[in-house]
């Protein structure tokens, strides 16, 4: 029996039993729906993951400053002082001894506000360098637009650099360029606008898009060290909340890493700073992602498991069923190898009819996961439905039914002629 | 020339040496077919009658090859086919071989053009000319126009002509039929006893088992089975 007749001859033995069949997939609809369903929710974090990773820098080591649990307070004569995070002499160390370093851009956090008329605002305002915009990836928007330059410090013209969220936020619909930013009491005449086109963070802290920029001599000269009077009298002095060592090689990175965190390790007394690498998290993601994976197919390979079953016993109560028909095809002259490929096409038609059922079902499941999980706030599950993942789902529903539909398919193929032309 | 009976001079389609069939139960031998010797030639009809439980199904069955013979040879147009594997057998039933069963057994879920192409299927025709040859065969047993009728919506008279019309699917020299009209009433059993007679007349070879002496008249020769003992009358 060629293909095109097997395919007319399964078909008719599928549709006299259409409702019981698609019962007897509803184990691999569910398997495959599952399978599908966790693919598209393990994509959409991994996607997501490389993005945040990514907008981070992957040839980036990331230095934050982090205010210690137990304050190192100094008593000065009217308050304290508390003094943490990436010092000076951090920041000339790895300047110098530091082989590796492309780029090196201290950020500090100015702990000003911004005003908003007489309204407080949550951008944030940082100083930083000119190579800023190289290493946090991100870029300018407007044509007029330019970052800052080295000789913008000098001056007695302060200047920014606006993102784009914080200038929606300031200006509306006004022209952001040449306007005016107020930072604690100072005006800052507005140079250019800028975007992280990944929605990345500073440091993994602050919104790129809604951070105001300045320079840092700027920020030095009218605040000096960077004093910031908090209640009761208690300061805080940060010589670089953030520092930034882009890579001149990536694959060396770990190395420097290590070298760094055992720098630091040495010369800070407490854990007062944090070192962000990328990298790191890019292979921890990997990892994450194996583990998923694993589960993934663990949880996939017993519901196809139970699906499989389904079949088989599906299958077998079919064939018992159709005994005579077997016998009398057998007279006809079916070979036994025609009644083995019968069934078995059958029971693959069965399966693969339960993976696309379920396909459907998974994909419904993952985008209703993904809405049900963003009805809170706008962060939640992401899910994507890749092509490979419904090419996965459909070879799995094929290899299910040649796996369980084997055995009952040999079944059938081995009955008696005879025998099976007087069965009742 | 002059010979009345042609028969005689015919190549031999059939010949049995020495067949026989045993059943085993309980420890005792049942002889359901005695070593048996039988020639039949090209375009004979044969009848093979008997009381109940002779063995007149079992002789048809070996030659059906639905089932080994304990011993013997089982020729088919020379060849010998008893002892062929499960392969060369459906091979040999699919194309040699065309069968008439009591009860029809036609595929209830397949209409009776489906029916019909089920032999052709196994013999790999392509399907147009499956469809034409199956539509030609219904034509001529008086099936026009119900094409796409299931077996359930015909008469039993009607079940056992598309199941003629299956047996002739793939032109095979011999048909064999076990009591084709013992589930029918005595008129349409008279129709499709005169369907045979045609198809004999047509040159085909034809073996029918049957219990009602009247068909023997149809019959170039005759044998009667007693016991699994067989004799030609
Ligand atoms: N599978 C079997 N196992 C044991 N004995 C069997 C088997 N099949 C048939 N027989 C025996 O073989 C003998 C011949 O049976 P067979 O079916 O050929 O009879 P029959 O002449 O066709 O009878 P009927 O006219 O009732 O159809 C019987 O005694 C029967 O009991
Ligand atoms: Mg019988």
């Amino acid at each position: 029996m060629n293909s095109v007749e097997m395919a007319v001859t399964v078909y008719a033995s599928l549709t006299r039993h259409l409702i019981r069949s698609l019962l007897a997939t509803l184990g691999i609809v569910l398997g495959i729906a599952a399978v599908v369903a966790m693919l598209a929710i393990g994509e959409g974090g991994r996607l997501e993951a490389l993005r945040q990773i990514e907008s981070q820098g992957v040839d980036n080591i990331i230095l934050r400053s982090v205010k210690p649990a137990e304050g190192n307070v100094q008593q000065t004569s009217r308050s304290y002082t508390q003094r943490y995070g990436i010092t000076q002499a951090d920041f000339d160390h790895i300047r110098n001894v530091f082989e590796n370093v492309r780029l090196l851009v201290p950020v500090m956090d100015t702990r000003r506000d911004i005003y908003q008329g007489q309204q407080t605002t949550d951008i944030e305002a940082v100083a930083t360098i000119p190579e800023f915009l190289e290493a946090t990836r991100c870029r300018l928007v407007d044509r007029r637009s330019r970052f800052l330059k080295p000789s913008d410090g000098k001056v007695l013209d302060p200047v920014c650099v606006v993102g784009v969220k914080a200038a929606r936020r300031l200006f509306g619909h006004q022209d952001p360029i040449g306007g005016t930013v107020v930072v604690g009491n100072i005006s800052f005449r507005v140079i250019g606008l800028m975007e992280s086109p990944g929605g990345g963070r500073l440091a993994g802290q602050y919104d790129l898009n809604n951070v105001v920029c300045m320079p840092l001599d700027t920020a030095r000269s009218l605040w000096g060290g960077i004093t910031f009077r908090m209640g009761r009298g208690v300061a805080e002095q940060v010589d670089y909340d953030f520092l930034y060592v882009a890579a001149k090689d990536i694959d060396a990175i770990p190395g420097s890493a290590g070298r760094l965190r055992s720098y630091l390790k040495s010369v800070h007394p407490q854990v007062d700073y944090e070192v962000q690498v990328p990298y790191e998290l890019l292979q921890s993601a990997r990892k994450t992602q194996r583990i998923f994976t694993i589960v993934m197919t663990s949880i996939a390979a017993i519901s196809l498991l139970v699906g499989g079953i389904g079949i088989m016993n599906i299958m077998l109560a079919n064939i018992f069923e159709r005994t005579r028909e077997i016998g009398v095809r057998r007279a006809l002259g079916a070979r036994k190898r025609d009644i083995l490929w019968q069934f078995l096409a059958e029971s693959v038609l069965l399966t693969s009819i339960g993976g696309a059922l379920g396909s459907g079902l998974g994909i419904a499941t993952a985008s209703i996961a993904e809405t049900v999980s963003r009805m809170g706030g706008e962060s939640g599950l992401k899910a994507v439905v890749t092509s490979e993942s419904l090419i996965v789902a459909l070879v799995v529903s094929v290899i299910t039914g040649i796996t369980f539909g084997t055995y009952p398919a040999w079944k059938a193929a081995q009955l008696d002629p005879l025998t099976a032309l007087r069965h009742e | 020339m002059g010979v009345p009976d042609t028969q005689q001079t015919r190549q031999p389609l059939i010949e049995l040496q020495g067949l026989a069939k045993t059943y085993e139960a309980g420890g005792t031998l049942i002889y359901a077919l005695r070593p048996t010797e039988l020639t039949v030639r090209h375009g004979a009809f044969l009848t093979v009658m008997g009381p109940s439980g002779s063995g007149k199904s079992t002789l048809l069955n070996l030659f059906g090859l639905l089932m080994r013979p304990t011993s013997g040879v089982y020729r088919l147009e020379g060849r010998p086919v008893s002892g062929l594997n499960d392969n060369d057998t459906s091979t040999v039933r699919c194309r040699m071989i065309g069968m008439v069963f009591q009860s029809f057994n036609l595929l209830s879920h397949l209409t009776i053009q489906e029916n019909v192409c089920v032999p052709m299927q196994y013999a790999g025709l392509p399907r147009a000319k499956m469809h034409l040859r199956a539509q030609a065969l219904l034509d001529q047993l008086g099936l026009a126009g119900r094409y796409g009728s299931r077996p359930t919506q015909l008469s039993g008279g009607q079940c056992q002509r598309v199941a003629i019309a299956r047996a002739l699917a793939n032109d095979p020299p011999v048909i064999l039929a076990d009591e084709p009209t013992g589930n029918l009433d005595e008129k349409t059993g008279q129709e499709v006893l005169e369907i045979f007679q045609e198809l004999h007349r047509a040159g085909k070879t034809i073996i029918m088992v049957t219990h009602n002496p009247i068909y023997r008249k149809y019959a170039t020769q005759s044998v009667t089975i007693h016991d699994g003992r067989m004799k030609e009358s």
